[in-house]
């Protein structure tokens, strides 16, 4: 399943993700953002793995914004984005790539 | 993240700064784009330990391809079986941002390799504003009406002129802006995806409206544009003819073998 976010004025944020026994599995977070460091990435996609399929965006986005380091920068984008873009890959891929 | 980024061009703190550190340039040379990604590295690394001044480097490409940001997904980026098809390679450098088709003549990169200090106090997102207001200058000293906007674009109204990313490694930052000089709309439109998502907020119907080359907006030979940037960053803040060391270089092709050149970085988000 994919979803995608535009935050506007920002970038975009696509979330692919599977999911199994109403958990969230083999999430894949990508986009055009900016993030500092770079391996932080690694925190925001293991903090969506496992994850109840019926958590709302703001529940989605206050675990990615819990699971970013100290002093990471996530710069076009946001913990909302990315619960935003978790949201509609559940959907269905709502904002997905036209298909 | 939200806090308003400042949207003037260089000031005379700014430029204080700039005239502060004694800056190297790397001339164009052609190279694979591979290596191109893994000196960008490299280079930063040397900056930050001291090893090499701050260096201004103008890219030459080698051939066709494709450039990933750090952190986008090869299948949601890039069509591969056209891109096979017309021989435009893929690589993934080390700096967010979005993906670029690249064409040797078509394109006008640069890479700033500074010490930290040199943004020192300024937010990331300023940091992008600081870096990018010569450029936007000496764009204006050809007659466009260049501007930057946030958060990592420099446009006229003849549309988008080209885009920034940085990188930072320990006690250094990379900046790096990649600008259109002359754009192949059918082969890029056929190798990168644009989703309807990334524009939804554009108000336009097609990725090349949102684009301005240089050539249509200059009507400037690509050599007589970097030389014209070259000469104002040398007027403005001094810079010294450098080469690339032996060391560098060599340093660069095994960071390619270790990572630049392989799968398991390009395909890092597949």
């Amino acid at each position: 399943m994919h979803g995608e976010y535009k935050t506007p004025g920002g970038k975009l944020v696509a979330v692919d993700l599977e999911v199994v026994e109403d958990r969230l599995q083999d999430v894949m977070v990508s986009g055009d953002f900016f993030l500092y460091p770079e391996e932080a990435l690694t925190s925001v996609t293991a903090s969506l793995e496992g994850l109840g399929v019926d958590l709302t965006e703001a529940e989605i986005a206050e675990r990615v914004r819990m699971a970013l380091p100290r002093g990471a920068e996530l710069l076009g984008s946001s913990p909302e984005a990315i619960g935003a873009a978790v949201r509609r890959a559940l959907a269905g891929g709502a904002g997905a790539d036209g298909d | 993240m939200t806090e308003p980024s400042r949207t003037s061009i260089l000031d005379d703190a700014d430029r204080a700064r700039w005239r502060a550190l004694d800056w190297r340039l790397l001339p164009e040379v052609g190279r694979a784009p591979a290596l191109n990604m893994a000196l960008d590295e490299v280079l930063t690394e040397r900056v930050g330990r001291g090893d090499r001044p701050p260096t201004l480097r103008i890219w030459g490409w080698s051939g066709r391809c494709v450039v990933l940001g750090r952190f986008q997904s090869v299948r949601n980026e890039v069509d591969e079986a056209a891109a096979a098809r017309e021989g435009v390679s893929l690589v993934r450098r080390i700096s967010g941002g979005g993906a670029m088709y690249i064409e040797p003549q078509g394109a006008i990169t640069y890479s700033i390799y500074a010490p930290d200090a040199l943004v020192a106090g300024l937010s990331f997102a300023d940091s992008y504003a600081f870096f990018d207001a010569w450029v936007v200058d000496a764009l204006r000293g050809l007659g466009l009406d260049a501007r930057y906007v946030p958060l990592n674009d420099i446009i006229s109204k003849g549309g988008k002129i080209g885009g920034a990313a940085q990188a930072r490694r320990a006690g250094a930052v990379l900046h790096h802006t990649t600008m259109a000089y002359e754009m192949n709309v059918p082969l890029m439109m056929g190798v990168l995806r644009i989703g309807k998502e990334k524009l939804s907020d554009k108000g336009m119907r097609s990725a090349e409206k949102r684009v301005g080359p240089l050539r249509q907006q200059t009507d400037l030979p690509r050599a007589a544009i970097i030389d014209h940037l070259v000469g104002s960053f040398r007027k403005q803040f001094g810079l010294m003819d450098d080469r690339l060391s032996d060391g560098e270089l060599a340093e660069a092709e095994r960071r390619v073998d270790e990572r630049f050149g392989t799968r398991a970085w390009t395909y890092f988000l597949p």
